[in-house]
């Protein structure tokens, strides 16, 4: 039982390590129904390029809030450098809807959509 | 911004010192003193994996982690094939070079060692050699070490030497320890509480508690310390006045 206990507590430490270092990929993906941030930057380029500006501004809060909560939950397996770049493609993209500037919102959100492929990958 | 980097770095912590815990567990069975140069950068390289593994969080723990196991897997993969194959522990941890022979100093054991006439006496000082004379032999060990074999006639007197017949000291168990009393150890010197009650009564000890530390040789002598040392004033070995 001892011996058991020698090789088995170190073992399952790496692999409870292994999980928590390679959790990002998986808790970076929708759990519920507010924080699927792909569908969320689809649906605002397609906002923009209508042109319906109010309802951007409310889709992009939304888009943050739920950034928010995916932060929370990938911040010990994702870098964050990566986390730091989407938080700033965020903050140009509000500053274009408030200009109503829609080439550089929409290459906001694309960036946004590069460094969301890159988190925890 | 949620993100908590105190937090992070507190997981990160521990997983970085819990693995390299296991990592050296596995692979550190030798000495530091038995360390080669080698052994040596290992050491450095995989702690500093693992100060990047902690605070670096501009990357993933991920990364960092592969490159602390792969180091540690390759230290252990190293150490098995020197403990099985000689040919490759000689190449991959070099071997023992005579330095001295006979008295006389080799110097291409010397340049091939990177070691200068210098070092190899300071070395010898370390060892307590001051006079070459008295050197036999001197081999510079695969862990940077001089091992020094003096003349006979410089060698120490030994009771084998005067043919003086000497008795085993062997060595102390512990019989109790921060006041606490080991009756295994005491069952196994063959002598039971009673006994070491009426030797602790013999030096005022009323209680296994008042005891630091006693111990029993094989001739049945116990040392006790305890707590209550009775001493007015210790001698300070310091050299300058600091802080405390």
């Amino acid at each position: 039982m001892r011996k058991f206990m020698v090789i088995a507590i170190p073992v399952v430490s790496l692999l409870i390590f292994i999980a928590i270092m390679l959790s990002g990929d998986l808790l970076k993906k929708p759990l519920g129904d507010d924080d699927n941030i792909p569908e969320a930057i689809d649906e605002l380029i397609e906002t923009i390029q209508m042109e319906k500006w109010d309802e951007a501004g409310i889709k992009v809060k939304e888009l943050s809030d739920k950034w928010k909560r995916i932060v929370n939950r990938v911040q010990f397996s994702s870098e964050r450098d990566e986390i730091n770049f989407f938080s700033m493609s965020l903050a140009r993209l509000e500053g274009a809807l408030l200009v109503r500037d829609k080439v550089n919102a929409v290459l906001e959100l694309k960036e946004a959509y590069e460094h969301w492929n890159q988190l925890a990958n | 911004m949620p993100l908590n980097e105190g937090l992070v770095v507190f997981v990160r912590s521990i997983i970085a010192f819990f693995s390299l815990l296991i990592f050296t567990r596995i692979i550190g069975k030798e000495q530091i003193s038995q360390l080669t140069f080698f052994d040596y950068v290992l050491g450095i390289t995989i702690g500093s994996i693992a100060a990047s593994l902690t605070t670096d969080l501009s990357s993933r723990a991920w990364p960092h982690w592969v490159g602390l196991i792969t180091w540690a897997a390759l230290g252990y993969l190293m150490e098995i094939i020197t403990m099985k194959w000689r040919y490759a522990a000689k190449v991959l941890e070099g071997q023992p070079d005579i330095v001295i022979m006979n008295g006389k100093i080799l110097e291409k054991a010397l340049k091939k060692s990177k070691y200068r006439a210098s070092d190899i006496l300071e070395l010898l000082r370390n060892q307590g050699v001051f006079d070459l004379n008295e050197v036999s032999y001197a081999i510079m060990e695969s862990n940077g070490r001089l091992s020094v074999l003096k003349k006979p006639e410089y060698q120490p007197l030994t009771p084998n030497d005067m043919n003086i017949q000497v008795k085993d000291k062997g060595i102390s168990t512990e019989l109790i320890y921060d006041g606490i009393l080991f009756s295994e150890n005491l069952r196994q010197a063959g002598k039971d509480e009673a006994w070491l009650m009426s030797r602790l009564k013999a030096q005022g000890i009323n209680d296994i508690s008042e005891v630091f530390l006693a111990a029993l040789n094989p001739e049945g002598n116990l040392y006790i310390d305890k707590y209550d040392d009775h001493i007015q004033k210790a001698i300070d070995i310091g050299d300058y006045k600091g802080p405390f």
